[in-house]
């Protein structure tokens, strides 16, 4: 196999890998916040069935969440599911998993905002919806960014667990590729790609943070 | 005319009494200094008074409104039925009573993430709904008067802690309140930004403007207040003209606690 035809074949992989990467960062972001509410939330029965949803989701590898997301409607209902399921059960398993990570990094960017702030705007009128939006919100995220960039970075390698489901995700091919041609090559290759698409979102995310540095 | 009245306020933290049927009143175009030795509970009064802490029994006004009734040896406030922090947070009917006082903090406690500007007319607009085009007019208007009008569009950090208490003033006068609150202004300060704070408070006492302040500061209370209460183990040791008050004390704790100032 000529090195073009490796590449494109490694690139279309990195397309499917994309496709997870992307998805879950959509739907786990702003599900961290609701996790986030549910687990802070003065409703003692919410906040602890949230907390020990956290616990099995952080508690267990998420290679097991994937095949339980993607055998479990099967196995435990019996439903037959078709084969779009294969891609709905990873999106679900990954975004569900990253977002009690997220919850959690929220919940300590919230926590470390100083009392005095919340204080300063109930004195000035401000309803604790108008406290959290314009006040409390704007510098959580300036505080997370770090921990949440770690997360995104993780969730990049963490696609390739998405094989465990026979998803042909970059890692996957590229395995399947070295099998076949007998070398290691486009291992690498595909490794060079982690490391680049890593890069570009570690620049990303440092040009994000910048943009949050006119204020301390 | 009275705007604030609280009567036999009391107040326990942990089964420790940290106030102990405080009453007072202020009256329109009055200056109260609050003194006394840390831990006196000065600024658990404040707070009450400014509905960051319930407190546990006692009544207060402001204007004719009775926003806290004595049922039953308990503080019953308007629009809630229980006494805790959570629903006094959450109590709409509190929420125009809230625009009669602004508080200026120890810490300042600006926003940081908005420019001064947005700090000053934010409040006015989104809490008030008055509107943008007034608001703004109003806070370069005090903005000026503190002497900062060429900062509006500086981030609180690039400010002196001077300049910081000075914007924490124009965001409570841009509210337009009968009373303003300063719970120890200058604490966080050094002398020389102390002076420069003082200087503006005097500047309000001399509009006629309507404060109380909890300071440390006893030449200033002295010049500044119309009217002294010195607290001690959360009760009102003694409460007077704040000029005789403070030269001339009556009582045997006022007069210990002053002395150390003189010494």
């Amino acid at each position: 196999m000529s090195y073009t035809s490796l590449i494109l074949k490694i690139l279309d992989g990195a397309g499917a890998s994309f496709i997870i990467f992307f998805t879950t960062l959509l739907f786990s972001l702003p599900l961290g916040i609701l996790i986030m509410f549910a687990r802070m939330s003065k409703v003692k029965p919410l906040s602890a069935v949230t907390r020990f949803i956290i616990s099995i989701l952080r508690g267990t590898p998420l290679m097991l969440q994937l095949i339980v997301w993607f055998f479990g409607p099967y196995y435990i209902f019996g439903l037959k599911l078709n084969y779009s399921w294969r891609i709905v059960s990873i999106i679900l398993g990954f975004s569900i998993n990253y977002a009690a990570y997220f919850a959690e990094i929220y919940r300590s960017g919230l926590i470390s905002i100083p009392i005095s702030q919340y204080e300063a705007a109930t004195v000035l009128g401000y309803t604790k919806s108008q406290t959290f939006i314009k006040i409390i919100f704007p510098q959580m995220v300036k505080r997370v960014l770090p921990a949440v960039t770690n997360e995104i970075i993780t969730l990049i390698k963490d696609t390739s667990l998405a094989f465990v489901v026979a998803y042909a995700e970059m890692f996957t091919i590229a395995k399947q590729v070295a099998a076949k041609e007998t070398t290691i090559v486009p291992l690498f290759i595909a490794g060079l790609f982690y490391y680049i698409f890593n890069y570009i979102v570690a620049f990303a995310m440092e040009r994000i943070e910048k943009a949050f540095d006119y204020y301390r | 005319m009275s705007l604030f009245e609280i009567k036999n306020c009391k107040k326990t933290f942990n089964g420790q009494k940290v106030l102990d049927d405080i009453s007072f009143k202020i009256n329109e175009g009055e200056v109260l200094a609050i003194i006394g030795s840390s831990g006196s509970g000065k600024t658990t009064l404040l707070r009450i008074c400014t509905f960051l802490e319930c407190m546990d029994d006692g009544e207060m006004w402001y204007l004719d409104n009775q926003v806290v009734s004595s049922s039953s040896g308990r503080a019953k406030y308007i629009g809630q039925d229980d006494l805790s922090l959570d629903s006094l947070n959450k109590n709409k009917e509190l929420v125009k009573i809230k625009s009669y006082f602004g508080l200026v903090f120890q810490s300042f406690n600006l926003f940081p993430h908005w420019t001064v500007l947005k700090n000053v007319m934010d409040a006015p607009i989104s809490v008030q709904k008055r509107n943008p085009n007034e608001v703004k007019e109003r806070a370069m208007y005090f903005l000026k008067k503190m002497g900062l009008e060429d900062k509006a569009n500086n981030y609180p950090c690039e400010l002196s802690g001077g300049q910081q208490q000075r914007v924490a003033i124009a965001r409570a006068l841009c509210l337009e309140p009968k009373i303003i609150y300063f719970d120890e202004p200058t604490s966080a300060l050094d002398p020389e930004l102390t002076s420069e704070i003082l200087k503006v408070i005097k500047e309000l006492a001399k509009e006629k403007r309507t404060m109380v302040i909890v300071t440390h500061e006893m030449n200033f209370a002295r010049d500044v207040a119309d009217r002294v209460i010195f607290m001690n183990d959360g009760v009102v040791v003694e409460e007077g003209n704040a000029y005789d008050l403070i030269t001339n004390p009556k009582k045997e704790r006022t007069k210990r606690f002053l002395q150390k100032y003189n010494e």
